[in-house]
């Protein structure tokens, strides 16, 4: 079959970049090619130029969410996909979210032994950081309140994502700086300073939720998933110091590994 | 570019009011203010404008006219159909099919239905193109299944669905088809009869009309049973006194969509390929997420490869030079530690799960503010950060 043999569907809808159908059809004898823009009459779609996605997992995702999931559903999925029977009128059993077990995986399946939540009063995960030329916390004259960015890079943590945060101190002798991660809103409506490659030292933070079969002890190394890493991937670090708080335990990490 | 107007590129998350719907509205908010409920001259005013915006809304996408419900949003309307249609069935077993890319206002939905209600969902999955495949909805209807809901065209990636052989397969099965046509309405030729949609959700301001109005469109005979409950207007399916100047101007937005609807589809498609042409010439390690052609006309969803962690970035950069557009949000405390649940379904690793860039041109953007952009865009990307210098060849490039 020639595109000339090809009746076009008369929507005229546009979506292949002609205003009317008859406009597509004049221009195939000289561009057939354009044929595969009428989306009406394609019977497959047109390959993206999209690297190859990663292979799908196993097991197939037409009876659960798609991963990786934050905790909430991947360990709400069973019960999801196939809710409790109930006879009509029934008390519908109440689930509140929080209470729902995670699973104690990252997004790559791998094992961690708790989660590092931020404290309350903070805007963000606490972190200290060390730009990669200590200098600039001072040629800069980064001080307390200074919108920052930049990206972790090499040994310290190999986390491949540009931050945003907030500095809370400022060691101007060391370079030494501790920020609270947070959201783009705020170097975007006030500014920020980019420090390029910074290393993660410590992150500080609260454990509130572990594995049920671990003792968080000082000195000792864990891999843990920090909740607001936007790569759900676990890391590992050095517990240095503890303190039991109303709020949970709270923990500083050394050392700090991605993976 | 200092003095020069901002670009606005994120039509996808919200257009501007074109004036006309503008100027429709503001005797709404003026002179014509009664309850469209009242019997007096104000009321029966008010009762004829949002009637005449029903049958513009129903035009729009070919629904039966006066059969269109006023909602609050496009997420309140998508909320009725799930809920309408599960509680029904009360009493009954109630499975629902959706897909792994639906917006949250479907997807959130389903979720609490299976926590709360005791609904049973099963999510269909997308190929790499971002297309959910009929067949494979059909495979994952059942007995039980009273609903299949599948979004006309995806808010991130902006691949249109197959909507039409969807909802073939829902009714040869007797089962109600919804789609989620936010998106899609203001450029895409849907109709309901001929399409087979049961019920379709819209909302104002994707398609050029105010904030805080949407609508279901319901076909014949749908069992439906209202959410919001009170004074039974719009019958009885959503109380509440209508919102008469948003329901005028949600009316002539539609109206003036289906006026232009295909012309604009066309400029949108030309405007997008100088975009991607563009792009393509100026930054070599830059990809096209999703099927190239099966797309909404202005929407082009990008990856830069070996950068996709900078795409704070990228977004702040851009925002800088005047330009807004949509990424991914950081790392950070507000709703940040997912990586986009949609490009995971297309199966992204996490990382390159949070790089996409998307563009979204509508209406009111021209080649002089694509040509800019295309000569912006190349020094907001040089800015960044590459992982590997190597990426482009690694990831794959716009080819
Ligand atoms: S996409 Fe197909 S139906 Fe639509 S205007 Fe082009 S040729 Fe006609």
């Amino acid at each position: 079959m020639t595109t000339a043999d090809v009746a076009l569907p008369g929507l005229d809808c546009g979506l292949c970049g002609f205003k009317l159908c008859a406009d597509l059809a004049a221009r195939l004898p000289a561009q057939p090619e354009l044929l595969e823009r009428c989306i009406h009459l394609a019977p497959k779609p047109t390959p993206s130029t999209l690297p190859q996605p990663l292979p799908k997992r196993e097991g197939g995702e037409t009876t659960t969410l798609p991963r990786p999931l934050p905790e909430r559903e991947r360990g709400a999925a069973a019960t999801t996909v196939a809710a409790p029977r109930r006879a009509a009128g029934q008390a519908l059993p109440v689930m509140p979210r929080a209470e729902v077990e995670p699973t104690w995986q990252d997004s790559l399946g791998r094992e961690f032994d708790f989660y590092l939540e931020h404290f309350p009063e903070e805007p963000g995960p606490r972190e200290t950081i060390l730009p990669h030329n200590p200098l600039l916390t001072r040629e800069m004259e980064i001080k307390v309140g200074d919108v920052l960015i930049g990206r972790p890079l090499g040994m310290s943590c190999g986390c491949p994502i540009t931050h945003c945060g907030v500095a809370t101190e400022v060691d101007p002798r060391t370079g030494v700086i501790v920020w609270c991660v947070t959201g783009p809103l705020r170097p975007r409506q006030e500014g920020f300073k980019d420090l390029g490659y910074y290393s993660a030292e410590a992150y500080d933070g609260l454990i509130r939720k572990q594995r049920p079969e671990v003792e968080v002890k000082i000195g000792m190394r864990y891999f843990f998933q920090p909740r607001m890493c936007m790569l759900q991937w676990r890391h590992s670090g050095l517990v240095n110091f503890m303190n039991r708080t109303k709020e949970g335990l709270q923990v500083r990490l050394e050392g700090l590994w991605i993976g | 570019m200092a003095g020069e107007p901002r670009i606005y590129f994120d039509n996808a998350a919200t257009t501007p009011v074109d004036p006309r719907v503008r100027a429709a509205m503001a005797p709404y908010l003026d002179g014509c203010f009664g309850n469209p409920s009242s019997l007096h001259v104000e009321g029966r005013t008010a009762r004829a404008a949002v009637e005449q915006a029903r049958r513009q809304v129903a035009t729009l996408v070919g629904g039966p006219p006066g059969r269109g419900i006023f909602t609050g949003s496009g997420t309140e309307a998508d909320n009725l159909a799930l809920v309408g249609v599960a509680r029904a069935f009360a009493g009954q077993p109630v499975h629902i099919v959706t897909s792994a890319i639906e917006h949250p206002a479907v997807r959130e939905t389903c979720a609490w239905l299976a926590q709360r209600e005791g609904v049973s969902v099963t999510y269909a999955p997308v190929k790499s193109d971002g297309i959910v495949d009929p067949d494979e909805v059909a495979a994952l209807i059942g007995a039980e299944t009273r609903l299949v809901s599948i979004m006309a065209a995806n808010n991130v990636v902006g691949t249109l669905q197959p909507v039409r052989e969807t909802a073939r397969v829902a009714h040869a099965r007797g089962v109600l088809f919804h789609t989620d046509a936010v998106q899609a309405a203001s450029c895409l030729s849907l109709d309901m009869q001929r399409d087979g949609i049961d019920l379709l959700s819209l909302s104002g301001h994707k398609l050029y009309g105010p904030k805080g109005i949407g609508a279901l469109v319901c076909g014949d005979n749908v069992p439906l049973t209202p959410v919001i409950h009170g004074g039974g207007q719009e019958r009885g399916l959503r109380s509440g006194t209508e919102n008469v100047a948003a329901i005028v101007g949600f009316g002539e937005a539609a109206r003036l969509c289906s006026a232009t609807r295909g012309e604009e589809a066309a400029r949108l498609v030309q405007l997008r390929e100088r975009l991607i042409e563009g792009i393509r010439a100026r930054v070599p390690n830059a990809y096209v997420i999703g099927d190239l052609y099966r797309r909404l006309p202005g929407h082009v969803c990008l990856g830069f490869a070996g950068q996709e962690g900078e795409s704070i970035k990228l977004m702040l950069a851009l925002d800088e030079a005047g330009v807004a557009v949509s990424t991914g949000s950081a790392c950070s405390a507000h709703k940040a530690s997912e990586p986009s649940y949609v490009l995971t379904a297309l199966g992204f690793d996490a990382l390159r799960a949070r790089g996409a860039l998307r563009i979204t041109l509508g209406r009111f953007n021209t080649e002089g503010e694509v040509d800019r952009f295309l000569d912006l865009l190349p020094r907001a990307v040089g800015t960044l950060r590459p992982i590997t210098t190597r990426a482009g060849a690694v990831a794959g490039v716009c080819s």
